[in-house]
């Protein structure tokens, strides 16, 4: 917008209309929560948990308060979320960078200020004073349709950090699981490197008695070797899994010293049967709805951009301009560019093509929605069978064996070493089983995330120790 | 023992449901019915009711087949089939055996008698016997594509010949005999003399058993077909220590003991507190010049020995094979030794991960017969059996002569632990010797072991226990 200096005017007169279509337009004023309540209700609708942005200290504290409570008792996966969305400094910041956008928008939404100028020149005896009050029309007539576009765009951003508020409850589900499960494989392997270590004690008796050779001793030693670097593995990955769920948590000092449950929750009785899925996915997602809210969108601003090729180019002004020397000169001016070189035409084949972009990426999230809540949900439905398969199978076989060597063991038919080795084969079965059990809460997080927003299907990708220990045997 | 009719009106316990081959009705009806023994135990003597007499034998944990004399040929009848054999109480094991049992029944004839025997197979695979030491045609023999044709399933083939010489002999297949026999096929054969024979004394008690081994994984109950040494169940008469019988007698008895091998190794036989003579071989009575004052006598693979003693020493005494690994049942041939192993403080770890974990062995494998621990189905302790004086950690080929006054002739029941007369049992001794006078001349070694300056010093120091320097005094 550009402003032309030139006369004088008497500002009284112009105040009413200058408040016309300020008052005309409506007051477009923020809500004083920064915008998080549709996060909030989401989060409370898909989640079962509340979120919320800290601006005073008093809100800082109440908050800081809620995850010292929580973390004070051995964390679930639901307080983990919890406190992930109370906590997480990077879902504040999102929440804080929503309040940015609703200022923005109701900057956007309000009437551009007036312009006024005021000049005084002296031409030999002559003083003229120019008063002008320009005032931006185009803006005007648009602005019933920039404040649509700029709640679209609003409704977007609360979109986005829902959506993102949804990914870190999964994440941290997954790595809540992923920790619990790297404890439980710990523990595991220091039973199973005390009994190597008796193992070990034993041979080395064996030998000072006399009873093996250094041969055979060695070989014994050499499980106890295994199982030590077993236990190292598993040390480290229960290191990483607990780290990767403080971030995500984003604690520090004291705080890191949450405890967990010593073991994953038991498999639930039957896997949900959900035929409907997709349909329901569909329904749900915050992404596909996005995407759909996207290409209305920019269908609206291609229609906006169609009315308003024109009106960019209109000015209108009014002056009143006085002189010393002469009567009081008033009048408007409206100037127009001449859309000679720009008719606007660029600016519409532009949102032509942002309107098509976005039609074929609403196709396309709604393909992919559909494509990953099926392989979601593929996923949750074989990692059941597999966790059952090895709460139902492996494990009481694996156990069954062990009963049955011990048989053996008290009917001497096998000796102590036999019996030790045993257990070393039951390694790899107990815990491939607590992985599988791991991964099927995983699998049910990332379910849960593919209903309504884009899952991250990596799966549980930590280092395998069972895979470990069957290679070293 | 129960007639075929009578067998299947109690139930048919034992094989019915194992019987593989079904043999036709009308086939069997003209053949002497064949008789079926349900029970383990030891049968008494089966008294001749007709033929030529004789004294007969007592088969350990067994029986003799009774026959039918048609126009002066004694008939019997084998039927081959598979049976469930109580190895001993506690463990059962599916054999393939004769008439109800493995072994099968002995067959006891008189010299000069012509014998005709019937053999149903009711296996599931052909089968043949072969008449063990015996002179008779050579179609007779039983060796199937040398001298005849297998006996398919569910065919009855008949045998004849003369009894021509008296003496101790077996009967066993030979059609895929490997199998067969490891299955516990098998059966004892006694032709008694007609007249008095000058080298057989008549006796007042006659024994006879087979030893035959078994390789029964702990928890099964079928042999394993391809062990060809390391078996685990020695046996006499398919049973294992405490599942034989005793050898009861009375005192001044001649006793006989006739024992045929069908192992795949040697077994030196031994009886405590008296010596005995063999008396007799497969090939028949031993000259006397030529018998041996024994207490062990070595039974070779596919041998009969016959040994005769007075029983003039009153007790219970062992009688046993003197190869140790023998008088054990199944054990692990792999497992380490844990003598002088203290181990008593890493049980904990180990039973972290193996809950019911028990320390055994760092004393012994006495350990083993003491403490009464849960086993897989169907077996037996490694060494087990309580004697009037604890336990007598035993197993497989082992047994007692009972030896006593009162035992009536012809009573072969247990008569129960022997009553030791006061100051005959061996005692702890309280007292104090005064140091005798010691023979002190040592030589020196007449070719020292040159060390090397650099030699290990891993020398192992010998590090025996003390008795009663362990928790457990005994």
């Amino acid at each position: 917008m550009k402003k032309n200096f030139q006369r004088i005017p008497r500002p009284t007169r112009l105040a009413l209309l200058i408040a016309a279509p300020w008052l005309l337009a409506g007051c477009a004023s923020l809500s004083g929560t920064g915008g998080i309540e549709p996060v909030q209700k989401i989060a409370e609708q898909h989640l079962g948990q509340s979120v919320g942005v800290a601006r005073s200290a008093a809100e800082q504290d109440s908050a800081a308060k809620r995850v010292d409570e929580l973390l004070a008792k051995p964390l679930s996966a639901d307080s983990a979320v919890q406190i992930a969305l109370l906590n997480n400094r990077g879902l504040q910041a999102s929440l804080h960078a929503l309040g940015v956008v609703e200022a923005e928008v109701v900057q956007a939404s309000r009437m551009p200020n007036p312009g006024f100028s005021f000049g005084r020149s002296k031409k030999g005896e002559e003083r003229e004073i120019e008063r002008t009050f320009g005032f931006d029309l185009g803006h005007l007539i648009a602005l019933p349709l920039a404040r649509q576009a700029e709640s679209r765009r609003f409704a977007a951003a609360q979109r986005g950090t829902a959506l993102e508020m949804l990914a870190l409850a999964a994440d941290t589900r997954k790595a809540f699981y992923t920790a619990v499960a790297a404890e439980q494989t710990l523990s595991y392997m220091r039973d199973v490197q005390g009994a190597a270590d008796a193992g070990a004690e034993l041979a080395k008796r064996m030998a000072q008695a006399g009873n093996w050779s250094r041969l055979q001793q060695a070989r014994e030693h050499a499980f106890f070797a295994d199982a030590a670097l077993n236990t190292a593995r598993a040390e480290r990955a229960r290191v990483a899994a607990r780290e990767r769920l403080t971030r995500l948590l984003s604690l520090w000092g004291t705080q890191t010293a949450f405890t967990l449950p010593e073991r994953l929750a038991d498999l639930p009785g039957e896997p949900k049967d959900r035929p409907d899925i997709e349909q329901f996915a569909m329904s749900q997602r915050l992404d596909v709805q996005a995407a759909k809210a996207q290409s209305e969108a920019t269908a609206r601003n291609l229609g906006l951009s169609r009315v308003t090729r024109f009106i960019n180019v209109l000015e209108l002004e009014l002056s009143r301009n006085s002189s010393n020397e002469g009567p009081r000169q008033t009048g408007y001016e409206i100037s127009v560019e001449l859309p000679l070189f720009d008719w606007g035409g660029a600016r519409v084949a532009r949102a032509e093509s942002v309107y098509m972009q976005s039609l074929q990426r609403a196709a396309q999230t709604a393909v992919e929605a559909r494509s990953e809540v099926r392989e979601a949900y593929q996923a949750y439905r074989s990692s059941y069978d597999i966790a059952r398969h090895y709460r139902d199978e492996a494990v009481p076989t694996a156990k069954r064996i062990s009963e049955e060597n011990l048989l053996r063991y008290n009917g001497m038919f096998i000796g102590v070493f036999e019996l030790l080795a045993d257990t070393r084969a039951q390694i790899g079965t107990v815990n491939a089983s607590i992985e599988a059990l791991r991964d099927f809460w995983v699998a049910q997080a990332d379910l849960d995330m593919a209903l309504i927003g884009k899952p991250s299907l990596a799966g549980a990708a930590a280092p395998s120790v069972a895979g470990a220990a069957a290679a070293a045997h | 023992m129960v007639s075929r009719r009578d067998f299947f009106r109690a139930g048919g316990a034992v094989t019915a449901g194992v019987a593989a081959a079904a043999v036709s009705k009308v086939a069997m009806a003209a053949l002497p019915e064949p008789v079926l023994q349900p029970s383990p135990d030891t049968m008494p003597p089966l008294l001749p009711s007709n033929g030529r007499p004789y004294n007969p034998v007592v088969t350990l944990n067994g029986w003799t087949l009774p026959w039918r004399m048609n126009q002066g040929v004694k008939e019997f009848h084998l039927v081959a089939e598979p049976v469930l054999r109580e190895l001993a109480p506690g463990m059962k094991a599916h054999l393939w055996g004769y008439n109800g049992q493995s072994p099968g029944p002995t067959i006891e004839v008189v010299e000069g008698d012509r014998v005709r025997v019937f053999v149903t197979n009711k296996l599931p695979e052909h089968t043949s016997i072969h008449w063990h030491g015996q002179r008779l045609p050579n179609g007779m023999d039983g060796v199937a594509g040398l001298n005849q044709k297998a006996i398919p399933s569910g065919k009855t083939y008949v045998y004849e010949f003369v009894a021509r010489r008296p003496g101790t002999f077996m009967y066993h297949p030979h059609a895929d005999e490997m199998t067969q026999m490891a299955m516990g096929m098998m059966g004892f054969w006694v032709t008694h003399p007609k007249t008095k024979n000058p080298l057989i004394s008549a006796v007042d008690r006659d024994f006879c058993f087979l030893l035959n081994a078994f390789d029964i994984e702990p928890g099964s109950a079928t042999p394993k077909i391809m062990t060809m040494l390391d078996f685990n169940l020695w046996c006499w008469n398919s049973r294992v220590f405490p599942g034989i019988d005793t050898l009861n007698v009375r005192q001044g008895d001649r006793v006989r003991i006739r024992v045929g091998n069908l192992t795949m190794t040697n077994h030196p036989i031994h009886v405590h507190g008296h010596e005995f003579e063999v008396t007799g071989t497969d090939g028949g009575p031993v000259p006397r010049s030529a018998r041996w004052p024994e207490v062990t006598t070595d039974v070779a693979v596919g041998q009969m020995r016959q040994v005769e003693f007075i029983a003039d020493e009153p007790g219970d005494w062992a009688f046993h094979c003197h190869k140790s690994h023998h008088t054990m049942n199944a054990m692990g041939h792999d497992v380490p030794t844990l003598i002088g192993v203290d181990h008593r403080d890493v049980v904990k770890k180990i039973s972290k991960l193996v809950p019911d974990y028990m320390v055994m062995g760092e004393r012994g494998m006495a350990d083993m017969a003491e403490m009464e621990m849960p086993l897989p189905d169907n077996t037996i302790p490694m060494m087990t059996g309580q004697g009037p004086f604890g336990g007598v950690e035993m197993g497989g080929m082992f047994s007692v002569l009972k030896v006593r006054k009162d035992q009536k002739p012809g009573d072969y029941r247990d008569p129960g632990w022997y009553q030791h007369p006061k100051g005959e049992v061996a005692f702890e001794w309280t007292g104090a010797l005064p140091e005798p006078a010691r023979f002190a001349a040592e030589g020196g070694r007449s070719m020292p072991r040159q060390q090397p300056a650099t030699a290990p010093s891993a020398t192992t120091e010998l590090r025996a226990r003390k008795p009663g320097s362990g928790k457990h005094q005994h």
